[in-house]
């Protein structure tokens, strides 16, 4: 009845696997394959490959898999409700708006660190809240192919972004905790934070993959999903707030690290289609390969020097960016001859 | 025995504005297909979507059966009311499976999804609408009447009684227009009840057992389509005149003469 695509689940799960493994096997120094595992399963302490891959590069791998999973699902949510192929977490406002709040939380409030999480899930909120209300504000949000949105989005992310660095910059004896967190960044240090936030990211996509079929029929418009029997209104706002919860839990471990949430809804849907109930987990597992892909390539692309890995991101992200735009707003034909 | 009842319906869109849809009180009969006609802006998609509790009633009431539709909840409502808007939208990559699987929608539980007899229904449905085999077929690469038979196919995996149908042959050719109203028309001989709101006066007496004519808001006429067709009906809601005439037992309904209809 239904295409069940299993072979595509599995070829996604190698996918991730293998981008596991080359994460954790190259670095400054190559580890081979066989120690990788050994130090997985039999972990000696006086092996100091073994060292490496457990303290080091797993926690940024774990970090990778995490952030990928909640913002790839978190960019195929948005991308289905808006009906916009450029919406992501990154663009709609929250990951700028949590990182907002994580920086005033710190920086003004003195916040402890347990405290971050909460403040970044506050200010994931804050963002995409203020980035639909000045949309509205626009008289625009009727229109079609939603420029309105993506643009305020830009705006308010771009002002989110320089609020919070002028506040790190204005107090230079503690920047520096938090400057390279904030340009986006997988250090395996931040592994703490994993401890104390995965369980938020984990009951986002929960309740998104409870809510899989509802949420799959709301892209078809509200009135289509009412007369199916969805309830509307309660279906979008706990999805977004799951979205948003999830997101934000990773922007608090990692900073804004954007572009996989728009990047990897685009990549699966050509394979496991738009209902989400097969969506939601492709792109969890793409998502965490992309990340596990795009740490493996800021450590050693230009070695011996580290790039962050938000920075690889936006490097990759842009060149996508260009060609979503080019492929849905500058070609009009496009999308009215695939209807 | 009549299934669906409005009783005294009204319908604004803003408080002060005039009624769109004015104290209107009608009777669906049961397991009938029942045409909806009117001049654009009379009120009959409003209706539609008033029934379907899309849009407040500022007064009067619908009724299922003797019970009140609204405030049941959407779930327990779709089980009863089916409904096929003007316009649809799918999501690109969607398949004509998943599109039918979706429409069972209010039978599954929080965690479950379709069972045995879903399934049976879903294969129904699609040889109902002949898409037999296609179910993997995404629904955007369907051709026009195709499509509009995986929509029907998606309202009749819902499996509800009642099937409000707006414009259901709009943007579709000649002969799609006649096969998409001829498998509606077969649905009553399966015990459904059908409103669909239809422009085409002709197609409406080749197909529907009952027409209601609307105008301004309110109901002008209701009753078989030989006593609601007429040439006063016509002129005085559509604002032409009409030969009406029967051949071959069919009601035909064409403009006296081509330049007196002005706009």
């Amino acid at each position: 009845m239904i295409r069940y695509r299993y072979p595509a689940m599995l070829a996604g799960a190698t996918v991730v696997l293998a981008a596991l493994l080359a994460n954790l096997a190259f670095g400054a120094t190559s580890i081979d394959l066989r120690s990788v595992v050994r130090a997985l399963l039999a972990f000696d302490a006086d092996d100091y490959d073994h060292f490496v891959v457990v303290y080091q590069r797993l926690p940024r791998a774990l970090i990778a898999v995490f952030l990928g999973a909640t913002m790839a699902c978190g960019g195929a949510v948005l991308q289905g409700l808006t009906r916009n192929p450029l919406a992501s977490p990154g663009i709609l406002g929250i990951n700028s708006g949590a990182m907002l709040f994580v920086i005033v939380g710190a920086f003004i409030f003195n916040l402890p660190m347990e405290w971050q999480g909460v403040a970044a899930i506050a200010g994931g909120l804050f963002g995409f809240v203020s980035c639909l209300f000045v949309t509205r504000m626009t008289g625009m949000s009727k229109d079609p192919r939603g420029l309105a949105l993506i643009l305020s989005g830009a705006v308010l992310s771009m002002l989110y972004g320089s609020v919070a660095n002028a506040i790190m910059l204005a107090s230079p004896s503690r920047r520096s905790d938090f400057l390279s967190w904030a340009s986006g960044n997988i250090n395996h240090v931040y592994v703490e934070r994993l401890m104390d936030f995965w369980w938020l990211g984990a009951l986002g996509l929960g309740l998104l993959m409870v809510l899989a079929r509802p949420l799959t029929l709301v892209t078809f418009g509200r009135e289509k999903a009412a007369s199916a029997g969805v309830d509307v209104s309660r279906v979008t706002w706990i999805s977004v707030g799951a979205v948003v919860v999830s997101v934000s839990s990773a922007v608090a471990i990692c900073g804004p690290i954007g572009f996989v949430g728009l990047v990897t809804p685009h990549i699966v849907r050509p394979f496991v289609g738009a209902s989400f109930a097969r969506a939601l987990p492709a792109n969890a597992l793409i998502g965490a390969a992309i990340c596990l892909l795009a740490d493996l390539a800021a450590r050693t692309v230009f070695a011996p020097h580290i790039l962050h890995t938000g920075i690889m991101m936006d490097l990759l992200g842009g060149l996508v960016f260009a060609i979503i735009v080019k492929r849905y707003y500058l070609s009009p034909g496009v999308r009215e001859a695939s209807r | 025995m009549p299934l669906l009842t409005c009783n005294d319906l009204t319908v604004s869109y803003a408080p002060s504005a005039k009624p769109v849809v004015d104290g209107v009180s009608v009777q669906f009969a049961d397991g009938r297909f029942t045409a909806l006609v009117g001049p654009n802006g009379c009120g009959k998609s409003t209706l539609i979507k008033a029934i379907m509790g899309f849009l407040p009633a500022s007064s009067g009431s619908v009724l299922l059966n003797d019970t009140p539709l609204h405030g049941i909840g959407r779930r327990e409502l779709a089980k009863r009311v089916a409904y096929l808007p003007q316009e649809n939208y799918c999501p690109d990559y969607i398949t004509l499976g998943e599109l039918v699987e979706l429409g069972g929608y209010a039978r599954y539980s929080l965690f479950g999804g379709p069972g045995e007899r879903d399934r049976a229904l879903f294969m129904d449905a699609l040889a109902t609408v002949g898409l037999e085999g296609m179910a993997s077929k995404p629904v955007n690469a369907l051709s026009g009447g195709q499509r509009q038979r995986a929509w029907i196919a998606m309202i009749l995996a819902q499996d509800a009684d009642t099937i409000l149908l707006d414009e259901p042959v709009n943007h579709l050719d000649v002969h799609y227009q006649y096969a998409i109203l001829a498998l509606i028309r077969s649905l009553t001989q399966r015990g459904k009840t059908i409103v669909a709101v239809l422009h085409d006066l002709n197609l409406t007496s080749a197909f529907a057992d009952e027409v209601v004519m609307m105008h301004d808001g309110k109901v002008v006429s209701h009753s078989d389509t030989r006593t609601t067709i007429t040439a006063d009906n016509v002129r005085r809601v559509f604002d032409f005149d009409a030969d009406v005439f029967i051949r071959d037992e069919r009601l035909v309904c064409l403009p006296r003469n081509r330049t007196d209809v002005v706009t």
